[in-house]
């Protein structure tokens, strides 16, 4: 049995990369860009993929300036994409990385016209990030959900006029609202015609203000992220909305959250109490095997193996949460028994190739 | 692709034996009205007739209602036809093939009661009655006692009275129903922990619904339960971990509803979170498996193959317990065990019965 340093060690001398997050300036400053890894598997270079990578983008400020959220904005640090996240992705492996909204603060805005500005900052602040970068980086679009039509009038602004191949969405800020309410309808609408990917990523609602989360462990985030995801993916399941549209796709960061690791509740409670699955058509699996799918953030192979057991190969993919410190490089698909080449190219990035309509090649 | 019915019929197929239960009663009624005998369903592993215990199982006790009568709680004390032990459920396991069942109290109202002498005298009601239950079916049941949480010493001296004066095998803890701020984790609660850990007797932890109580859980699916439950226990598990509860009483043994709730199935990220920001978890000694390797079990409450398999991967076969949450009837029959490839005839044994056995001190022959 390890100790807990040893563990440490162990987990951190597989993952030294992404632990660095907060040191990248340091390291080009004293070593200059580290070299790029290119990840081959086989003899085959292999164009890794990364769906869970947040930015910020600093002219937020500008809209916000004056308003009750001035505070809000983020104009440096990790969260400015420059040569820092460009080193860091070469370190790692990562050849393209599909960007969504670090944090969530624009939900909470009341104001339609400041809540459309700051969206609209961002989103086109992200775009010439990919225009700086175009071959490292995807970009998806942030929107102001608690207005369904402004949400799903963004959506359509960032991928036809900006260039992005989906969106980026929160679920725990909506207060006593739920994404699976009919008035969001006009949003899942939007998004099945336009054929947007949508990356569900918890904005940490229900990890504040329950006092069973203060303590060590971080439990807001350690329960409540993956808990948001689960509750909203729970929700579009048992009330019809991914029947009622099931041109849908939605990616849940963090391995989906629990569902995908704890599918039986789910259809195990219909089967004792029949009246409560009334909205919803399909065993569980089922959504999991075609609409739903999950980033591969479970940190164990057993978790992957259960993931892969559970939603299959072509349902998951590469995800790291960068620029926070998680232990998440290629290795862990790479080397995980569990996989043969194929279902390693899948996941790394074939699977989002496929789904976004990207080119195969590396620019490498 | 299946559409919900052959789902549902594939699932009821399967899961006959013990998922009838919600209307189990009539059938047996019925049946024995007409006279007709009830064959006892005697579980086998090859030619070997094994012990069946289902750790998980519930029983409400009618005397309540006396003790609560004229106070607050006099609503609460209505125990429900088919938690109250009878020939019904003793003709239910029988069909089901289980041999024994472990007893823990159904509900939590008990946990709200701010008046130290009624809490106690409600809980010390359950468990003279739950004794009563065992003392008229000794080779059918075993019992654990309640205790009022909300005071952790009298919930400490009713679980030693339990085990020294009424024969109880341990105590059936909730987490959720400790309300405010505070946490079974919190130094409070060590009297309890320690008391355990004094007698050698083990908790079985069923979620008592408060976490439940979320606008985001209103609506369809029954999430207070679907998610609260898991939930529930999730967090409880963690704070035991994160706070370094189980460092403390490394002889405390906590077997946990519902497959463990979320963890078990979902370890990864426990971990995670320490690589990532290591201050928050300075007082966890271990990693998260040694803790489920170790003191925490979980019941086979999954309901799906590969769910299982998982657990048995992450925990071992020696950590798991069957349960059925009888009487709610979830689709839980002892096939789910019996039928499941990646197990062999020793652990399937295991979680049957024998790592319960094993943890109870039970004598390894069955009685049946």
């Amino acid at each position: 049995m390890g100790t807990r340093r040893d563990f440490v060690k162990t987990l951190a001398a597989g993952t030294a990369a992404a632990c660095l997050g907060s040191r990248w300036s340091d390291v080009l400053a004293q070593t200059g860009a580290p070299k790029r890894r290119e990840v081959s598997i086989g003899r085959k270079r292999i164009k890794v993929i990364d769906s869970h990578n947040h930015l910020n983008v600093a002219d937020v400020a500008r809209v916000v300036k004056g308003t009750p959220f001035e505070r809000q904005a983020v104009t440096t640090g990790d969260g400015i994409i420059g040569p820092e996240r460009i080193a860091w992705m070469d370190r790692d492996g990562i050849d393209v990385a599909l960007l969504t909204q670090q944090g969530a603060f624009w939900y909470a805005v009341q104001d339609r016209g400041l809540a459309r500005d700051i969206v609209k900052a961002q989103n086109e602040g992200t775009a010439a990030v990919v225009a700086k970068y175009p071959d490292r980086f995807i970009g998806m679009a942030s929107m102001p959900l608690q207005f369904p039509d402004l949400a799903a009038e963004a959506l359509e602004d960032g991928i036809k006029r900006l260039g992005f191949k989906g969106g980026g969405i929160s679920a725990g800020w909506a207060g006593a609202k739920n994404l699976s309410d009919p008035e969001y309808d006009v949003f899942w609408s939007k998004a099945q015609e336009l054929g947007a990917f949508l990356f569900m990523h918890p904005g940490g609602t229900n990890g504040n203000g329950d006092p069973h989360f203060a303590g060590k462990g971080a439990l807001g985030n350690t329960i409540g992220n993956p808990l948001e995801t689960t509750i909203f993916f729970s929700r579009l399941i048992y009330e019809g909305t991914l029947d009622k549209f099931p041109g849908l796709k939605i990616c849940g960061a963090h391995g989906g959250g629990y569902l995908p690791s704890y599918l039986g509740r789910t259809d195990a409670q219909c089967r004792r109490q029949d009246e409560v699955c009334t909205g919803k058509k399909r065993p569980v699996e089922d959504y999991f095997h075609t609409q739903l799918m999950a980033d591969i953030m479970v940190f164990r192979e057993e978790g992957l193996r259960h993931l892969v057991a559970e939603l299959g190969v072509g349902q998951l993919v590469y995800g790291t949460d960068i620029p926070f410190g998680w232990p998440v490089t290629p290795d862990f698909i790479l080397n995980a028994k569990i996989l043969n080449d194929a279902q390693k190219e899948q996941i790394l990035g074939g699977n989002l190739i496929k789904l976004l309509k990207l080119s195969p090649n590396t620019t490498a | 692709m299946r559409n919900r019915r052959e789902f549902v019929k594939s699932i009821a197929a399967a899961a006959a034996g013990l998922s009838a239960a919600g209307g189990f009663t009539y059938d047996v009624l019925a049946q024995a009205a007409q006279g007709a005998a009830l064959k006892r369903r005697e579980v086998s592993i090859g030619r070997k007739r094994i012990k069946v215990i289902d750790a998980h199982a519930h029983l409400n006790i009618p005397a309540v209602a006396d003790v609560v009568k004229g106070t607050p709680y006099e609503r609460q004390g209505n125990a429900a036809p088919d938690e109250i032990i009878g020939p019904d459920r003793i003709a239910a396991m029988d069909r089901a093939g289980i041999d024994m069942e472990l007893l823990t109290q159904q509900g939590g109202f008990w946990y709200t009661v701010t008046d130290r002498d009624l809490a106690r005298s409600i809980c010390k009601v359950q468990n003279e009655g739950t004794a009563a239950i065992v003392a008229k079916y000794p080779d059918r049941f075993m019992g654990m006692a309640s205790m009022p949480l909300q005071f952790p010493d009298i919930a400490a001296e009713l679980l030693e009275d339990g085990v020294k004066r009424l024969g109880l095998k341990g105590g059936g803890i909730s987490a959720g129903v400790i309300r405010g701020d505070k946490e079974p984790s919190g130094p409070e609660w060590d009297v309890l922990w320690a008391k355990a850990q004094a007698l050698g007797v083990i908790f079985f932890m069923h979620p008592g619904g408060e976490t439940g109580a979320d606008a985001h859980l209103r609506g369809k699916g029954n999430l207070g339960n679907t998610i609260g439950n898991p939930l529930e226990t999730t967090i409880f598990l963690s704070h035991l971990m994160y706070e370094g509860t189980f460092d403390k009483f490394p002889g405390l043994k906590i077997v946990a509803a519902h497959g463990g709730g979320y963890l078990p199935s979902y370890l990864g990220r426990t971990d995670g979170a320490c690589v990532r920001q290591p201050d928050t978890c300075s007082a966890k000694k271990r990693p998260v498996e040694d803790y489920f390797r170790t003191q925490i079990l979980a019941d086979t409450m999954v309901f799906r193959e590969e769910g299982l398999r998982h657990m048995v991967a992450e925990m071992g076969a020696g950590q798991l317990v069957y349960g059925t949450d009888t009487p709610f009837p979830w689709p839980v029959s002892v096939d789910f065990v019996l039928n499941a490839p990646f197990l062999n005839n020793a652990q399937k044994e295991q979680i049957l019965g024998g790592t319960i056995m094993r943890l109870l001190k039970m004598p390894a022959a069955a009685t049946a």
